[in-house]
Formats: structure tokens, C-alpha cells, sequence
């Protein structure tokens, strides 16, 4: 797709805006701006609530048949099935794949960090962490492309590391505007301020005539 | 408080991952007849799941079942107090003023974050900001920012200013040594103009 456009690669740099707190600021300009971790209340939400059904459940059961109650109808049930299935059956290899896809899948969960709509920014204040969103990236890059004449509507998508640009251009060649449309991506992403910039992919197309 | 949080969903959603992948992979080792070592709880694909001489194994002892009865409270108790951590939000109700002469004052914790929410909209480029301290202890409090970027404002400016100002201003405001912050940059959707 982007053969006769190819992917521009810009390099990382450093704002220097601050005109202040040069001694401390070197440090941290060289400090990692790591990803923003999301702390995974949904999930664990889930699973805890399991867990508490799951074994409110069995408590109430085990404590009211020791307590000289009968047991509750689910577990008769639930004793006959287990006896009934055996280990080849579908049902129980279904069953145990599940588990193990679902046990999988809450182990990606603990360990990746997640938010990855969050870009996290340059950090230029000791103590003060910042993150952009990926969709407001989107809207100050759609921004300048706008800015660029001869661009007459834009589209711009942004990934974690990648940014595209389509665009329809109407007037001027439309090389030159891709080459200005693309330095003025190029300086909006340095201005975005995000610690890892993306690298930007530029389509420019002419708009069909209309008859 | 978030930190604490976010480390204990993590190792409780790990453990609870691997627990069910364990369980999973011990049936379906059996069940797709990989060799299982002797120790293995089946010992071939035609045993059944759960056996009735499994479940009362340890029946008749007389420690069996006051064990399982614990077991499963324990699990109960933890299972409502991880639910009920989520639901719970952190947030500091009051920040300890160091006045200088050995007295200590309190200042509302809302009342911080209201100033730092106004003072933050007040800056250039700032729609909307929310405002939120958190930290452990009453003096070490930290915030945790939401920030709505105006129409054509640059990201990183506006959070060079609230850094700057908005922040600093409260953190001196509070007489703290640091006011560490997690500041998110949202966009207030926009239709796109055209320049000329």
C-alpha cells in the first residue's frame, strides 16, 4: 500500500522548551518514559466475583450438610456428572482447553501493562508522568495536516508506533504537498511531545473529477 | 493506594491464570493420552473426572471436613475483599500542612483538588480538568490528573504549564517537598477547519 509512498521515520527529539531547571532536567530527559500500567480493576472484579460465588456457594452447601441439612440438588447433580465424564470425552477436553485458554489470557492480563491508547510523553519535570491519548494524537496532527495548502480533507489514524495520514488534496502538485504535508506531520509529531515518536506514513490522492 | 492495588490484581490474576491453566493442562494431557509421569492425578483417558471414591476419600477422617469448611471461608473472605477493593475509590480526604512553626494544619483534600482543577483550567489550552490525590499516607500525597486539550493546543506545552504552575502552585500551596503526578491528555473532538 505504501510502495510509491514510502514510511518516513523520524527521529526522537528532545523538546527544549524549558528554559529552567537545566541541572535536573538533563537527567531526566535521558530517563525511560515507561508505558502507563493499568491496574486491571475490571478483571480482577470479575474473577473475584467468581471465586466469592463459587465458594459461597460450596460453603453454604458443605456447612448446611454438616450441620445435619440435606444437600442442595446442584451438587447431587454435579457429583453424577463428574462420575459420568471421562477424561477423552469432547466435553471435558473442550472444558479443559477453555480453562487453560482462559488461564492463559489472565496471565496476559497480570503481566502486560495495558492502556495501550495511552502514549506516554517525554518527561521533563522530575515526578510529573504524562500520557496522550492515541485519539487526541490524532486530532493535533489532524490539525496541522489541515494546515497544509492545497490539502482539502485529511484522515489521520494513529497506532502505538505508527502514524497514517490520508489526505485529498485538490489543488498544487501533488508531490509538493505530500513533501509539505509530510514535514508538517513530521513537526507536529515532534511537538506531540510523546517519548517514543511514531513513524508517519503519508498518502496524498487527487479527488475524482466531478462531471 | 492505586500502585498497592494494581500489584495485587496482578499477582492475584496471575495466580488465578495459572491455577486454571494447571487444572486445564492436567486434563487434557490425559484426555489427548500424552504419557503422564505415575505421580499424575489420572492415570488414563478412561478415568472419569471426579470419582465417587475420590470425594470420599478423606470423608470419614476427622479433620476432612472442618479443613475444607476453612479453606473455603478463606477463599470467601478474600474473594469479597478483592471485590470490594475495586469498588472502593482511593482518594485522599485530607492533606497535613506543615505550617512552620510546629503546629500542623489539614487542608480538605477536595479543596486541594479543587484549586488544582481550577487553577489547571485556567491555563491556556485546557478545556476541561479533573483532579484527583491519592498516595498512601496523609503527607506524601500524590494526583492524578485528567486533562481535556482544547482545539489546535500542543500537548506538550500544556503539560510543561500545569507542571509548572497548576502543580507547583499546589504543591508549594500544601507546604510539601513533592506533588507527583499522572497527568492523561485527552482531545475535545473538533470538527477540521479549513485554513483559507
Amino acid at each position: 500500500m505504501s510502495g510509491e509512498h514510502p514510511t518516513e521515520t523520524l527521529p526522537t527529539v528532545p523538546g527544549g522548551h524549558r528554559e529552567d531547571g537545566g541541572a535536573h532536567q538533563g537527567a531526566y530527559e535521558h530517563r525511560r518514559a515507561g508505558r502507563f500500567w493499568s491496574s486491571r480493576r475490571v478483571p480482577a472484579a470479575i474473577v473475584a466475583a467468581v471465586v466469592l460465588g463459587v465458594s459461597g456457594l460450596f460453603l453454604y452447601d458443605v456447612v448446611s450438610v454438616r450441620a445435619g441439612g440435606a444437600e442442595m440438588y446442584w451438587r447431587r447433580w454435579l457429583t453424577r456428572a463428574l462420575e459420568g465424564q471421562h477424561l477423552d470425552g469432547v466435553w471435558v477436553m473442550a472444558g479443559s482447553a477453555a480453562a487453560m485458554a482462559v488461564g492463559l489470557w489472565l496471565i496476559w492480563l497480570a503481566a502486560t501493562p495495558g492502556l495501550r491508547a495511552v502514549l506516554p510523553m517525554r518527561r521533563h519535570v522530575p515526578g510529573v508522568r504524562a500520557g496522550l491519548d492515541r485519539d487526541a494524537a490524532a486530532l493535533v496532527l489532524r490539525d496541522r495536516a489541515m494546515e497544509v495548502s492545497g490539502v482539502q480533507s485529511v484522515r489521520v489514524r494513529t497506532k502505538r508506533h505508527k502514524v497514517k495520514a490520508r489526505a485529498r488534496s485538490h489543488f498544487r502538485p501533488l508531490d509538493d504537498v505530500r513533501s509539505d504535508l509530510r514535514a508538517a506531520l513530521a513537526d507536529g509529531v515532534r511537538d506531540l511531545g510523546v517519548a517514543k515518536a511514531p513513524s508517519v506514513a503519508v498518502r496524498v490522492r487527487r479527488p475524482k473529477k466531478k462531471d | 493506594m492505586f500502585r498497592l492495588l494494581r500489584l495485587v490484581n496482578r499477582l492475584l490474576l496471575g495466580l488465578a491464570g495459572l491455577v486454571l491453566l494447571c487444572a486445564g493442562g492436567v486434563v487434557l494431557a490425559v484426555g489427548t493420552k500424552l504419557s503422564v509421569p505415575t505421580w499424575w492425578p489420572y492415570s488414563g483417558p478412561h478415568d472419569v473426572l471426579l470419582s465417587r471414591d475420590d470425594l470420599h476419600r478423606w470423608g470419614g477422617e476427622g479433620w476432612w471436613w472442618p479443613v475444607v469448611i476453612a479453606g473455603l471461608a478463606v477463599l470467601f473472605v478474600l474473594g469479597l475483599w478483592w471485590l470490594l477493593s475495586q469498588l472502593r475509590r482511593a482518594r485522599l480526604s485530607e492533606v497535613l500542612v506543615d505550617s512552620g512553626d510546629g503546629e500542623g494544619a489539614r487542608v480538605r483534600g477536595r479543596a486541594l483538588e479543587e484549586m488544582l482543577e481550577r487553577e489547571t483550567e485556567a491555563h491556556e489550552g485546557v478545556a476541561r480538568a479533573r483532579a484527583r490525590l491519592t498516595g498512601r499516607r496523609r503527607r506524601a500525597p500524590a494526583a492524578r490528573m485528567r486533562v481535556l486539550l482544547e482545539p489546535h493546543a500542543s500537548p506538550e506545552r500544556t503539560v510543561a504549564r500545569v507542571a509548572d504552575e497548576a502543580l507547583a502552585h499546589a504543591r508549594d500551596s500544601a507546604g510539601l517537598d513533592a506533588l507527583p503526578a499522572e497527568i492523561r491528555l485527552r482531545a475535545a473532538r473538533h470538527g477540521a477547519e479549513r485554513v483559507r
